[in-house]
């Protein structure tokens, strides 16, 4: 027997939403640009060209975050020390990396430490970080919101005195490739993406740590009663959103080949938390959903596009990007989506009736 | 007689998708009555409820309210009605006052600002009522869950109700409270309000109702005088079966010579428990029994490692175990139901199937999962085994009723085969049927030669059950009694006269 289609069943999933959404964004930026989706390719940079791409290539720092913002929210909690992650991953790899003014005029294809320290060093301190957040949260039996803001407030600063509150900037030829080489003609940002995604999806879904997390993030009492070790849960899932946090940092340093203590990651931990949220997992914890964490990454990004696109000043930029957000968001909420599964469900009552 | 009564509900019917929850069930309903609404879990009782206080809307049927049809759209609309419900669960903010909790969302105002002082004063005038004398201006959660219920019934008796529905308001009181809510609900029964009133407790039935009305699998059995039915009858009529088979409980049998499967010596954590020894023997069922607060349940978790003792030892199977978190007392061969099942047992929004699965995926860590297929036979299994009520694996548990919750946590822990079984209070807020059939879980496993400790409020099945029974008293144990012989007077004196009762030790 074929499988029923279930429309109900349909509009009633945030994702199907979501979907929605996007493709509604993408149709409005292709009236307005109808070589949107056009994807050419650059012989010079052995790259894929076009505006898709760009949009899933920039959406790639928050994505990655959101990964274990995901994670973090499925356990009832949030992490918004994830921006400030961002600069102090960056200043680390650029203290390593720095242009020596003594010896050069210029940034140059050099580094001061071997390559391997320059990925791993801040790697390893946002992970520590993350870790220390999970000590606060688990247990300290501090609030995931108020142990996460010691670290957004004062990342930055330590950030800052790493660098001794200077930019230092590069030219590191294999430090370039992170953010701006590519691979499979794709930017390279989408293949780290991709292969986190992918690394984060398997560890979560095909042990038991996913089920672990949203019986924690349901129920941590009773979870601990079962036998599973939730303050272990908790500490591995803030340190991999801090481990993150540090890939998308040298992403976004590499882009810019330059730390920026100030505006790298800035206002990330926003974003990461609304791509989870628009991607249908509920801020309660609970059941939660990777895909849609990727798709309301790339929806955000897409939105951002079209704001460039509509050439809207700058400083409305974020009134216009709240704008469509919020229209998004609507169309998830709880009654509009009930309020298409009951027209569903009439016009399926409906199909019925004419076939009988 | 039709004429006096103050509700009618005509030919309700409801359909939830694949089933009839209710098939043209008839309730009345008289001004000054005290109503029991009986019948097992799924019988349909919280559902006609639910027509009634507008949570569900009815497919069928009509109810009248003093001789005016009435359609309840939603519990608020239902409170305007006059239709009260004090639920199972406390439904109130902890973290508020007891005034605040009775007065939220109607608060008296004064000068376009909410009058405090008129607030606490009418709150501390309608506690009185209930005779309790406690300050209203403490957070809720400073009290006992006895007070938290009377605070929600003040609630409800505030808000001048014709009709008080009263869900489930005695599974977590003690005797005395039990029989101060009887005096309440007296008083409230004088002043006119129409009550109903739903229980598993058979004695309570009869102790406080003028008529009971009967419910099976969606279907109306009987409405009653309660000097016209006796209780065999009644739990007849409920399950649809002869009692005996049902009650027809075996103890199980231990070997004199058999070792010991749990030791525990001299255990104790500060502020919880001092000092607590206890023994039991390899397919032994000891129970506990004491007033609520006595120390049973501190004594489960302690050796549970939901407490992390501080003092003491805990032998398992002969060797010496050291137990810090729940998770090694689960390595080490044991298993907890506890309590309060919502709070510490079912994860609501997963499945039956993640529900049973999760103490053996727990014990082999989430590297190692077991696979969908293995789980889906483990479910099969116990739905199966232990007759849960579901349309298959992939029902959330949240959605189940009370005793299949419960069967699914029993299915957890059998899951682990385990060797020593800790019960509090598993048969609590559920129906006689599947309280008789977790009697028998319980001593199956004890003739499979599992160690179940059984702790109960219920004198009565932890006598049927118990091979053995440990009486606690403030906090520690006064007594220890055979069960075979054993009788209900004898528990009850010792536990009324503490430590004194020299008699007590004799095993």
């Amino acid at each position: 027997m074929k499988k029923k289609f279930d429309l109900t069943a349909i509009t009633k999933s945030k994702l199907t939403w979501a979907v929605v959404a996007e493709v509604l964004i993408l149709l409005v930026c292709l009236i307005v640009r109808p070589d949107f989706f056009k994807i050419s390719y650059q012989e010079s940079t052995g790259m894929l060209y076009g505006s898709l791409i760009d949009i899933i290539n920039r959406s790639s720092e928050i994505t990655i975050i959101a990964m274990g913002m995901t994670l973090v929210i499925a356990l009832g909690g949030t992490d918004l020390s994830v921006g400030a992650l961002v600069a102090v991953s960056g200043a680390i790899a650029l203290k390593f990396l720095r242009w020596d003014v003594l010896e050069y005029t210029t940034p140059g294809d050099y580094t001061v430490c071997s390559y391997a320290l320059v990925l791993i060093v801040p790697l390893v301190v946002c992970l520590l970080m993350g870790l220390f957040n999970g000590l606060l949260i688990a247990k300290g039996g501090m609030q995931p919101i108020i142990a996460t803001l010691i670290l957004m407030v004062c990342g930055r600063g330590i950030a800052q005195i790493l660098t001794n509150g200077k930019q230092f900037t590069t030219g590191y030829s294999p430090f370039r490739v992170i953010g701006q080489g590519s691979f499979l003609y794709l930017p390279m940002p989408i293949i780290i993406t991709v292969v986190v995604v992918a690394a984060v999806a398997l560890f979560v879904r095909k042990t038991a740590f996913g089920t672990f997390v949203e019986s924690v993030g349901i129920n941590r009492s009773a979870s601990r009663l079962s036998g599973i070790n939730a303050q272990l849960i908790i500490f591995i899932v803030f340190a991999l959103t801090g481990f993150l946090s540090g890939i998308s940092g040298l992403i976004y340093s590499s882009r810019i080949m330059s730390n920026d203590s100030n505006n790298a990651g800035l206002n990330y931990e926003m974003d990461a938390i609304l791509a989870v949220v628009i991607g249908g997992t509920s801020m309660t914890g609970g059941k939660f959903s990777l895909a849609g964490t990727v798709l309301g990454s790339i929806i955000i990004r897409t939105i951002v596009t079209l704001v460039y696109y509509f050439g809207i000043a700058s400083e409305a930029t974020m009134a216009f990007k709240a704008m469509i957000i919020a229209v998004v968001i609507v169309l998830q909420s709880e009654p509009v989506r009930n309020y298409f599964s009951k027209r569903a469900k009439k016009r399926a009552y409906a199909v019925k009736g004419g076939v009988i | 007689m039709a004429e006096n009564n103050l509700l009618e509900m005509r030919q309700i019917e409801m359909t939830f998708p694949g089933v009839k929850a209710l098939n043209k069930v008839d309730f009345t309903l008289r001004a000054g009555e005290i109503h029991s609404l009986l019948g097992e879990n799924g019988a349909g009782k919280s559902t006609l409820i639910k027509c009634l206080t507008g949570v569900n809307k009815k497919d069928g049927g009509t109810i009248t309210l003093e001789g005016k049809e009435i359609q309840p759209q939603s519990p608020q609309h239902a409170i305007e009605l006059g239709i009260s419900t004090v639920y199972q669960e406390v439904n109130l903010c902890p973290n508020l006052t007891v005034a605040e909790n009775i007065f939220v969302g109607r608060q008296p105002m004064k000068h376009g600002q909410i009058d405090w002082k008129t607030i606490n004063r009418r709150a501390s005038e309608l506690m009185s009522r209930f005779h309790l004398s406690i300050d209203v201006t403490r957070p809720l959660s400073y009290y006992s869950t006895a007070i938290q219920q009377m605070v929600s019934i003040a609630r409800a008796v505030d808000i001048q109700a014709k009709i008080l529905i009263l869900d489930e308001p005695t599974s977590s009181l003690d005797d005395n409270e039990v029989q101060l809510l009887f005096d309440v609900m007296n008083e409230l029964k004088k002043e006119g309000m129409g009550i109903i009133f739903i229980t598993h407790f058979l004695d309570q039935v009869f102790a406080v109702s003028d008529r009971l009305t009967i419910l099976r699998n969606g279907q109306l059995v009987g409405t009653h005088k309660i000097e016209d039915i006796t209780k065999v009858q009644l739990v007849t009529e409920m399950i649809g079966k002869d009692i005996d088979t049902i009650f027809s409980l075996k103890r199980a049998e231990v070997a004199d010579g058999e070792a010991d499967m749990l030791v525990a010596t001299h255990i104790g954590a500060p502020e919880k428990l001092e000092d607590m020894s206890l023994n039991v023997k390899k397919g032994e069922l000891v129970g506990f029994a004491g007033l609520l607060g006595s120390g049973r349940t501190e004594t489960a978790e302690m050796l549970f490692g939901a407490t992390r003792i501080t003092k003491g030892e805990i032998a398992i199977d002969g060797s010496k175990t050291e137990i810090k978190k729940p998770f090694d007392a689960l390595v080490a061969g044991m298993a907890f139901c506890p309590e309060d099942r919502k709070r510490d047992g079912i994860i609501g929004d997963l499945s039956i199937r993640e529900n049973i699965a999760l103490a053996v995926q727990a014990r082999k860590g989430f590297l190692k999962p077991i696979s969908t297929k293995e789980q889906n036979e483990l479910a099969d299994k116990y739905i199966k085994a232990l007759g849960i009520a579901t349309p298959d694996a992939e029902k959330k548990i949240g959605e189940l009723s009370g005793g299949n919750q419960q069967k699914v946590i029993l299915a957890r822990w059998m899951a682990t085969n385990p060797k020593v079984l800790i019960l509090d209070e598993p048969t609590r807020g559920i129906d006689v049927g599947a309280k008789a059939e977790i009697q028998r879980l319980m001593l199956e496993m004890c003739g499979e030669g599992v160690s179940v400790i059984f702790i109960s409020s219920e004198l009565d099945e932890i006598i049927r059950c118990s091979n053995r029974i440990i009486i606690m008293r403030d906090r520690e144990k006064v007594g220890e009694v055979d069960g075979e012989t054993c009788t209900q007077d004898q528990i009850l004196s010792i536990i009324a006269e503490g430590s004194t009762a020299a008699g007590g030790e004799a095993s």
